[in-house]
């Protein structure tokens, strides 16, 4: 039987905390990727794309994501298809980000005052020039607070990849536990690492809030 | 091989998962109650409270929003024992709730206490209320009407994240799923109709919200219907 | 107007669930040929289940599991792929195909036998009742008011389900892993596991120590595979059979659990 020095379980759950941030970035900027698709269809004109992205930010709001983990891990290999349990982590957490980032950039759009949109028809431009030149443009400065916000969902979000096999911070945790029987020294380490991964991401975007009220008030 | 879809075993296993729907209600209850009450007394705390009180606050605040809540929930039901805090699956994932929504919804609560008009604390002083009276006749129904639809949305997260308790043994919807799943191999139809079963709640729990938010913020009433 | 299309959704889900979904993956070869192809034999190893498979300090899994994996693909010719499962997900990794093989200290029962095929023993196991010394208890009737920790959907667990007495009550973790935690942070007075993996517990000088009770079950250990692959399970039978007798089979007993390979196995 090998023994763990505090030195060794510290050692192994950075290792593990390193797929913890591969994870978290994967989910980020693939559910970014898609959370613009979903925010598209959402606000477009179309009634069925505008259905089909109410009908999935509500279906991945509304269950919990260690189902959405459970259904694209058992759920596609049953198709015949082997997920590993990476990919099915990065599956089914760029799909849940995607979900709420979109609802939050879709706040962001809609808070850009109708005038603007009028304003942008008055000049003649079409509908994506109007997006492209105009809305998007503004509603992207608001939607920086947020979306760095959501980041740190993301990063406690992995936590639950642990649970169908992916070895991040957490699943570590639980394994050196149990070669260590050291329940308190390793979930203290683990949530520690997790603040000092997660805080400065939530300072972050409590600073870029601040900065853009800023902005706002004295631009009036 | 054909992968036929069945959810035959659910004429057998149906209680089971009736007993979780139970749990999964029970522990949303309690702790979406108590935590939102935590939650409120520390707001009070952060916007108003005595100084001294302040930083202790605002430490827990952020050591909860910034870890997930299944590390939470390990460490007070595997690790707290080793400080001799020895609690049932239960009570620890209540107490995980409690604890992870109260730092949550004192955010939320906060943010529609400083939205208060100033005019209504001077209001208030003017009456010859004490600063307590203030906060709990003046200031906390209007603000708790503001931050209503966020708070419902952070009780629907709750609800839905609670679905790791299952991984400390208590018997919650995921819980039951596992569990038919370990006898009957059903893995697949056990987490769709668990899947289900969590997206019914949600549906339910925002309603819910939505009927007693009318209740209690009589006066919104008029504004948004 | 969005509530509606809540309810809509609920119902367009509850239509779902009436629907019998046929995705044929193609009929599949014998597992043996598509190991060989590929010349890479997937198994599902534990890693939380010492001294079947754990971890050692760099994190690479170690045990009795491992080492018959390997001894398995080394006889096949192929490169081993260790695939760490728990204990409640090891047969969906079967099903859903992400593994060949599951080498998991899996016992034999007729639930598991309805869904996958096992191959001859490899691996003594009698699995029972372990708690502190001071706690008294020599039969299942004595579990009566009792907590008793199971890993969810092991053989205990199936086992002590069907006759353990009213009252005592089962906790089923997820894994070993929260078993075992559960055990040493007294959050249940007793557990039910593997004779072999509460002796490791103690051999690790823990806070409490898991001392044999009583038997639950003799439950050697079988290599798992999925149904209809004849050549396959025919290979895995001849290559235990080998093992056993020119003995690396009893060497890998003798390193990881300390006994030499029984004699009826």
């Amino acid at each position: 039987m090998t023994d763990f020095s505090t030195w060794d379980i510290l050692r192994n759950l950075l290792l593990a905390a390193r797929w913890t941030v591969v994870l978290s970035f994967v989910a980020f900027i693939g559910g970014g990727i898609v959370a613009l698709l979903i925010l598209f269809m959402r606000i477009s004109r179309n009634r069925f794309a505008r259905a089909f992205a109410r009908y999935y930010v509500e279906l991945f709001q509304g269950t919990p994501l260690l189902m959405q983990l459970f259904l694209a891990f058992f759920g596609i290999g049953l198709l015949g298809i082997d997920v590993p349990a990476w990919l099915a982590a990065g599956v089914a957490l760029t799909l849940w980000t995607a979900a709420f980032l979109a609802e939050i950039w879709r706040g962001c759009v809609e808070s850009i005052p109708r005038g603007q949109w009028e304003g942008a028809g008055s000049l003649a431009l079409d509908y994506v020039q109007q997006m492209r030149l105009v809305i998007l443009p503004q509603a992207m400065r608001v939607a920086v607070p947020p979306t760095a916000g959501f980041s740190v969902q993301v990063v406690k979000g992995t936590a639950l990849t642990s649970i169908i096999g992916f070895v991040e911070l957490t699943k570590a945790g639980t394994i050196v536990t149990n070669a260590t029987f050291q329940p308190f020294t390793v979930y203290g380490l683990v949530a520690l690492l997790y603040f000092a991964i997660c805080f400065p991401l939530s300072k972050y975007s409590k600073y870029l809030e601040r900065k853009m009220a800023a902005a706002y008030t004295h631009g009036r | 091989m054909t992968y036929v879809f069945d959810l035959g075993w659910l004429a057998q296993y149906y209680p089971v998962f009736l007993k979780g729907v139970a749990i999964t209600i029970e522990l949303t209850l309690v702790g979406g109650v108590i935590g939102i009450g935590f939650g409120i007394f520390c707001a009070w705390v952060r916007a108003l409270g005595p100084t001294w009180m302040r930083p202790p606050v605002a430490v827990y605040v952020e050591l909860i929003r910034n870890t997930p809540f299944m590390v939470q929930l390990f460490f007070i039901f595997f690790g707290l024992p080793a400080l001799g805090f020895r609690m049932g699956e239960l009570q620890a994932a209540n107490l995980a709730m409690i604890i992870n929504l109260g730092a949550y919804s004192c955010e939320i609560v906060r943010a529609g206490i400083e939205a208060t008009p100033k005019g209504q604390f001077e209001a208030g002083a003017a009456l010859a209320l004490k600063p307590l009276q203030v906060f709990r006749l003046i200031v906390i129904r209007p603000a708790l009407q503001r931050i209503w639809p966020a708070l419902s949305s952070q009780l629907v997260i709750v609800m839905l994240g609670s679905a790791v308790v299952s991984q400390i043994a208590a018997e919650d919807v995921t819980f039951a799923a596992n569990f038919i799943q370990s006898r009957t191999f059903r893995a697949f139809e056990a987490y769709f109709v668990s899947t289900a079963i969590y997206l019914a709640l949600s549906i339910c729990l925002r309603k819910g919200l939505d009927y007693l938010g009318f209740f209690l913020f009589p006066s919104a009433r008029t504004e948004s219907r | 107007m969005k509530r509606r299309s809540l309810f809509s959704l609920a119902l367009a889900l509850a239509a779902g669930l009436s629907f019998s979904l046929s995705a044929a993956p193609g009929a599949r070869a014998d597992g043996l040929e598509t190991v060989m192809s590929s010349g890479t034999l997937r198994v599902a190893v534990p890693q939380d289940f010492p001294p079947f498979g754990s971890v050692g300090s760099d994190m690479a899994p170690q045990g009795y599991d491992i080492d018959m994996a390997k001894l398995i693909a080394e006889k096949l010719g192929v490169k081993v792929d260790i695939v760490p499962v728990t204990s409640a997900n090891r047969i969906p990794y079967l099903q859903t195909n992400k593994v060949d093989l599951v080498i998991s200290s899996l016992g034999k029962n007729p639930e598991r036998d309805a869904v996958i095929d096992f191959s001859d023993p490899y691996a003594p196991f009698y699995n029972g009742v372990f708690a502190p010394a001071d706690l008294e208890i020599s039969a299942v009737e004595d579990l009566s008011g009792k907590t008793v920790g199971v890993t969810r959907g092991s053989i205990e667990d199936l086992e002590l389900t069907k006759i353990a007495p009213e009252d005592a009550t089962l906790k089923r973790y997820e894994d070993n892993n929260g078993t075992i935690s559960a055990f040493l942070s007294g959050q249940v007075d007793a557990v039910a596991t593997g004779n072999v993996v509460a002796a490791a517990i103690i051999e690790k000088n823990p806070p409490k120590r898991p001392e044999p009770k009583f038997l639950i079950k003799n439950s050697p250990c079988y290599v798992g595979m999925n149904e209809n692959e004849p050549e396959l399970m025919a290979k895995v039978n001849e290559i235990i059979a080998e093992a056993k007798s020119d003995g690396s089979l009893n060497a890998i007993s003798e390193k990881w659990l300390g006994i030499p390979l029984p004699a009826e196995l």
